[in-house]
């Protein structure tokens, strides 16, 4: 309501140049830079333009960024005061606003837009009711990884298409088609699953039952009824017995007992617990007789109830632990195959089972309508049913609709997301001419947007209907979808992409200054920041939660590092940290702090620019090349600055100091925190200083300080996460035309609390979500 | 083309799992038997990034009987096929006051000699040109049943590179100037590229008659969508008709070329722990490829612009792209150029495979030409020229190698590979920002 008031207010000014207050304020506080002589930056402003800003919107869009982000005038430079500085930035965000809501810009893609290799194994999931193929189809052997910029994979014209890109989705095709329809004379698949050797092994493994330790739980899918043969590779030669374990979905279907027979073959007696693999014995083989379909196949210990846990006796080093150890499991199978048996794959595809060409009709018809999105036309089966004939003449009706299903699986039709222009436009090219998209378009961009996969067979069926884009329709569907489990990839995708969180798995802190930084750690962090951010995402909390929340997800290893005492066990639950607490929020979280750190030490200039860009999308410029070296060495001899001392001296030089004035009070709030996120008062062996003075001259303390300024304005950060969400939501860069559909969002946003849900909402509302734009 | 087996360190390779490694393409070599005289030419682009120390890399006198500086020093075992080319320049990987960053506009330009746009801009669009190994490719690769190979050992980045624009750093081979060639990484997939994953003769030979049956289907079908579309963009599908046509034609090339005895290697799991042993298989396969003629061209990243990898076998535990900006730091100029002394060792590793290689009636090494170089020079200062330039090999006799040639400041690079170009016999008249051949002609010169 303040907003609509303000809009009526400012809109019944009128403006005449050089009288009116916006005119005033750019003439006093921006000209002297921005004029056609100086030309700083590249940007000349012209008074005159005010009066017609609907024209001119790129470069007043500019203005306003740098005006809600308090980063213009430049620090030092006279600045108008708040009510004149916000006056100027309304009128103009009126003008630009209201010149949208009359002629929207959708903004302009590509036909054509390629499911990216998360979005293809999601769909594969959905179609083919598949989700956990086995080690030797994973999706990153199938598929190049697609390209990532502006921080998202998704975006379409990035989505490329090359001769060895296709020779993937052939091969590809054919894989999945064998597998899912178990067909017998599938080659033998060979599945290794390693060990990491920084991977702990005396605790009982997420997903095994109690009573076993260490080892692995491998959830997968089988083709076929049959036999599988599981190798097992000891890390090293157990000195004494111990018994291991096959279980399939918790029974025990084989065991072993490793250590007392294998004397001879103890070569490796007396390696401690490094990273090195002693000389193991000869692989443990077992055949294992399991059924087609998912199954958790888990190979371990059973536990030693004498053995002492070591690691409660000493400090926790990188390895694999001190008991007996799996260093690699091998799955290999079908052998002696008894038929497909009763997956649910195949449950899915067979919509009949009478086996005539009539059922492959329906069963075609079936898996087109929801791999193309679309309902099935005749063309598309004319395509099909010569695969079908050909496999059912050469086999069985089982390896016609396999083969079927292997063509159906490189059409362009499955690969793309397609979208149509209207007719009329084909005979009369009509540049900028807007139309808004099908039922059946909006229902992809919904689920492509939202599970980053294809609709469910109730979103197409009310697109059929053209009922889809009825607002209250589609807003109950946003509400269903966001409920369905298959949002988890806003997280796994969207947000994940959005705050870098995919680096953690290629961080490698050093191993020497941080001993106890290991896998196990390393996935803990990823699942904490999983977990919380399923929580804002997923449980409808504020996106300002990101920063705020006073609580997390621990489980006993993390909660050990942020020196949190009493939780016990692998298992992760919601913790609330008390009042006084530095941690809460994501800038409190392992993940981050470690993902803006160097390998050896803090950076507050990388977390900083994280902040910056990723919170307030006000990243400053790559530095220059030849930047003077970070001098570390105190006045006196033997003395060492901190990173705080070392970073002053680094800004005395001017020109780093602009920027540098922007990311180091930032960072600096967080040095409370180490390279691999543990809590700390000292860095090297001095006190560490966490107060900031902002740009702007706010002073702040430390990381309670440096959260309250982040959410004393949240619309920088709110716009920010708008921005991403749209940018990812459309599969494109955002541009200076959609910024008015940003400012929507985030007043609509602010009346729900800034309710993630929201958020999502609006950007499902905007024009550039539901319209196209003709090229 | 015969084929046996040779055993291999055990960590790398699936062991005792015969059932599932490849015995390739035995049946489909008849054709190739045919008597050859001259061994085809054989092309490889080997990037490395973030420039390179200058003055422990150009040797220091110029002419034959090439004496090599610090760097290079691991090349010793193959001196006389190496020629260093020094002086040489990418002035479009140079700002113009927009957005993309030093970085990626290195890679960009290194076989483009093109300027990388910032794309993020309105109206702008991804658009460079086709590199010089993909016109190679396109010519001597027309045969072979792969055009070409895109290799790296870096992994791939995330979120911003520079500008944000990461596909620039993570290829540098562009089939066309919209559509960059994705690298592979995984030794795995690479050995089934090559050598297929399984299956007797008769099988292969059923898959291929499938997948060409599969090929035509789709390009009716996109021929009945294409009618559909409407006149906008339609880049992304001429993308997917250009690639369904490229493996039609494929698929008809026979399997392998060569007559020559292939020595397998077992199908890799998975990549490598060691980088050492790693980037080692990543050229293995790349020597057997070229052995079993089943490409004869390749590019390969053996380390990406900005990359972040850490060296701690050699003694530099920091990231790459962060030593690289030494700021004249004695230290951190003796990592980096640890890091590319590293470099030639593993060059030296491959090059020495294909002198070992017998090729019809030489090596493959003198059948051979390896480009390896940078389009960053000074990465300290993000200079585009000086850039570090290394030739091997001797490319059927056209090169006198075994010397270093100083060009003039900032004689464009493109020169060299519009000289190169012609060597194989597919003359191009300007390619990027060249302004002719490379004068004097470093790969014909008595």
């Amino acid at each position: 309501m303040r907003f609509a008031a303000l809009l009526i207010a400012l809109a019944s000014v009128p403006v005449v140049y050089g009288q009116t207050q916006p005119a005033a304020v750019l003439n006093r506080y921006c000209l002297t830079c921005h004029n056609d002589k100086l030309k700083t930056a590249g940007l000349v402003l012209n008074p005159a333009d005010l009066n017609r800003v609907p024209e001119t919107a790129e470069t007043w869009e500019k203005v306003v960024r740098k005006l809600r982000a308090g980063a213009m005038p430049p620090a030092g430079a006279p600045k108008p005061d708040a009510s004149a500085g916000n006056a100027l930035r309304s009128y103009l965000e009126t003008e630009l606003d209201r010149s949208a809501a009359s002629h929207p810009i959708p903004g302009k893609l590509p036909l054509l837009h390629r499911l990216t290799r998360t979005e293809y194994s999601n769909a594969i999931r959905d179609l083919l009711a598949i989700d956990a193929l086995p080690k030797e189809l994973d999706f990153s052997l199938l598929l190049p990884a697609d390209n990532s910029s502006s921080g998202f994979d998704n975006l379409a014209d990035l989505l490329f298409t090359s001769p060895s890109t296709m020779e993937r989705y052939i091969d590809a095709a054919h894989k999945i088609s064998r597998f899912v329809m178990g067909d017998p004379k599938m080659p033998v698949l060979v599945n290794v699953y390693k060990m990491d050797p920084e991977h702990p092994q005396d605790e009982r493994v997420d997903g095994l039952p109690y009573g076993t330790r260490g080892g692995l739980a491998i959830r997968s899918d089988f083709p076929d009824d049959g036999t599988y043969l599981v190798k097992v590779d000891m890390a090293g030669a157990p000195r004494e017995p111990h018994q291991l374990d096959i279980l399939v979905d918790g029974a025990r279907v084989g065991d072993s007992t490793v250590g007392t027979t294998l004397g001879s073959a103890q070569t490796g007696s007396g390696r401690g617990p490094g990273r090195g693999r002693a000389l193991a014995p000869a692989p443990l083989e077992f055949r294992i007789p399991i059924a087609a379909g998912q199954h958790v196949l888990g190979v371990t210990f059973a536990e030693h109830s004498e053995a002492f846990d070591e690691s409660t006796l000493r400090p926790r080093m990188r390895g694999r632990g001190t008991l007996p150890s799996i260093a690699e499991v091998d799955v290999l199978g079908p052998y002696d195959v008894k038929g497909p048996g009763e997956s649910a794959s195949r449950a899915r595809i067979f919509v009949c089972a009478d086996q005539t060409d009539d059922c492959a009709r329906r069963i075609l018809t079936t898996l087109v309508h929801r791999a193309y999105r679309r309902p099935a036309k005749d063309a598309d089966l004319a395509e099909l049913m010569p695969f079908y004939r050909d496999g059912k003449a050469k086999g069985s009706f089982d390896l016609g609709i396999e083969k079927a299903l292997e063509r159906l699986l490189v059409s362009p039709q499955f690969l793309y997301r397609i979208e149509h222009e209207p007719a009329d436009l084909k005979t009369s090219a009509k540049p900028g001419a807007t139309w808004r998209v099908s039922d059946l378009e909006l229902a992809s961009r919904l689920s492509f947007f939202l599970w980053s996969s294809i609709p469910d067979d109730r979103l197409l069926d009310l697109a059929e209907q053209n009922k889809l884009h009825e607002p209250a329709v589609l807003e109950q569907e946003v509400q269903r979808m966001l409920a369905d489990a298959r949002s988890e990839a806003l997280v796994t995708n969207f947000a994940a992409q959005w705050l870098y969180l995919r680096d953690i798995e290629s961080k490698q802190p050093d191993e020497i200054l941080f001993p106890e930084f290991d896998q196990t750690l390393r996935e803990a962090m990823r699942q904490e920041t999983e977990l919380f951010l399923n929580s804002v995402f997923r449980g409808n909390g504020s996106i300002l939660d990101l920063i705020s929340a006073n609580y997390t997800f621990l489980n006993e290893r993390l909660a050990q590092h942020y020196g949190i005492p009493g939780i016990r066990g692998s298992y992760f639950r919601r913790y609330t940290f008390p009042p006084d607490s530095p941690r809460g929020g994501l800038l409190g979280e392992g993940s981050f702090l470690t993902i803006t750190s160097y390998s050896n030490r803090t950076s507050p200039v990388l977390r900083g620019k994280w902040v910056l860009q990723n919170l307030l999308a006000s990243a400053p410029p790559p530095p220059p090349p030849n930047v003077p070296s970070l001098k570390t060495e105190g006045k006196e001899p033997g003395t060492t600055l901190t990173m705080r001392e070392a970073m002053v001296a680094h800004r005395a030089n001017p020109a780093c100091a602009g920027c540098h004035a922007r990311m180091d009070p930032i960072g600096f709030a967080m040095e409370n925190f180490d390279a691999d996120g543990k809590y700390r008062d000292r860095d090297s062996g001095n006190p560490i200083d966490v107060s900031g003075v902002l740009p702007d001259g706010r002073k702040f303390e430390g990381i309670a300080g440096l959260k309250k300024e982040l959410l004393r304005n949240p619309d920088q950060f709110v716009s920010t996460a708008a921005e991403n969400l749209l940018m990812y939501a459309l599969g494109r860069n955002v541009q200076y035309y959609d910024e008015p559909s940003v400012r929507q969002i985030v007043r609509a946003a602010q009346q729900k609390q800034y309710a993630v849900r929201s958020l999502v909402e609006e950007v499902v509302r905007t024009p550039a979500f539901q319209m196209r734009e003709a090229n | 083309m015969f084929i046996t087996r040779k055993a291999l360190p055990r960590r790398t390779f699936l062991r005792g799992m015969g059932a599932a490694v490849a015995l390739p393409m035995l049946d489909a070599m008849a054709p190739a038997l045919s008597a050859k005289t001259t061994a085809p030419p054989r092309l490889g682009f080997i990037y490395i990034a973030n420039g390179v120390i200058q003055k422990n890399w150009n040797p220091a006198a110029t002419g034959m009987g090439l004496e090599l500086s610090p760097t290079l020093k691991p090349l010793a075992n193959v001196r006389d096929s190496i020629t260093v080319l020094s002086g040489l320049a990418h002035s479009q990987a140079d700002t113009f006051g927009d957005g993309t960053g030093d970085h990626p506009r290195a890679s960009a330009a290194w076989l483009t000699g093109v300027h990388a746009y910032d794309r993020t801009q309105p109206g702008a669009e991804v658009r460079l040109a086709t590199t010089a190994d993909q016109l190679a490719a396109n010519y001597i690769g027309k045969t072979t049943r792969i055009s070409s190979l895109e290799l790296t050992v870096d992994f791939p980045t995330q979120g911003a590179c520079d500008s944000g624009d990461c596909f620039y750093v993570n290829t540098v081979s562009w089939r066309n100037d919209t559509t960059p060639n994705p690298t592979e990484n995984n030794p795995r997939v690479v050995f089934e590229r090559l050598f297929g994953d399984g299956g007797d003769a008769a099988a292969r030979q059923e898959r291929t008659r499938e997948t060409g049956s599969i090929l035509d289907s789709v390009l009716h079908e996109v021929g009945r969508i294409s009618n559909d579309l409407g006149p906008g963009d339609r880049t992304k599908l001429d993308e997917y008709l250009d690639s369904v046509r490229e493996i039609e034609q494929r698929i008809k090339n026979p399997a392998s070329q060569s007559t020559q005895t292939v020595d397998l290697i077992d199908r890799p799991v998975d990549i490598p722990e060691s980088f050492d042993e790693y980037t080692k298989l990543m050229f293995d396969l790349q020597v057997l490829a070229f052995r079993a003629d089943l490409t004869r061209v390749f590019s390969m990243i053996l380390s990406r612009e900005l990359s972040s990898r850490t060296f701690a076998f050699i003694g530099v535990p920091d990231q790459h792209h962060a030593v690289s900006h030494h700021r004249n730091d004695p230290d951190l100029i003796a990592k980096k150029a640890k890091i590319d002394f590293y470099q030639m060792q593993l060059m030296a590793y491959f090059l020495e495979k294909l002198q070992a290689a017998k090729d019809g009636d030489g090596t493959l090494l003198d059948h051979s030409l390896i480009l390896c170089g940078s389009g960053m020079g000074d990465g300290n200062l993000h200079r585009h020229f000086d850039l570090p330039c290394v030739l091997a090999g001797r490319l059927n006799g056209t090169i006198t190698s075994g010397r270093h040639m100083n060009y003039p400041d900032k004689t464009p690079m493109t020169n060299l590979l519009v000289s190169l170009l012609d060597k194989i016999g597919m003359p191009v008249d300007k390619l990027g920002d060249s302004t002719g051949r490379l004068t004097p002609d470093p790969l014909n010169l008595s």
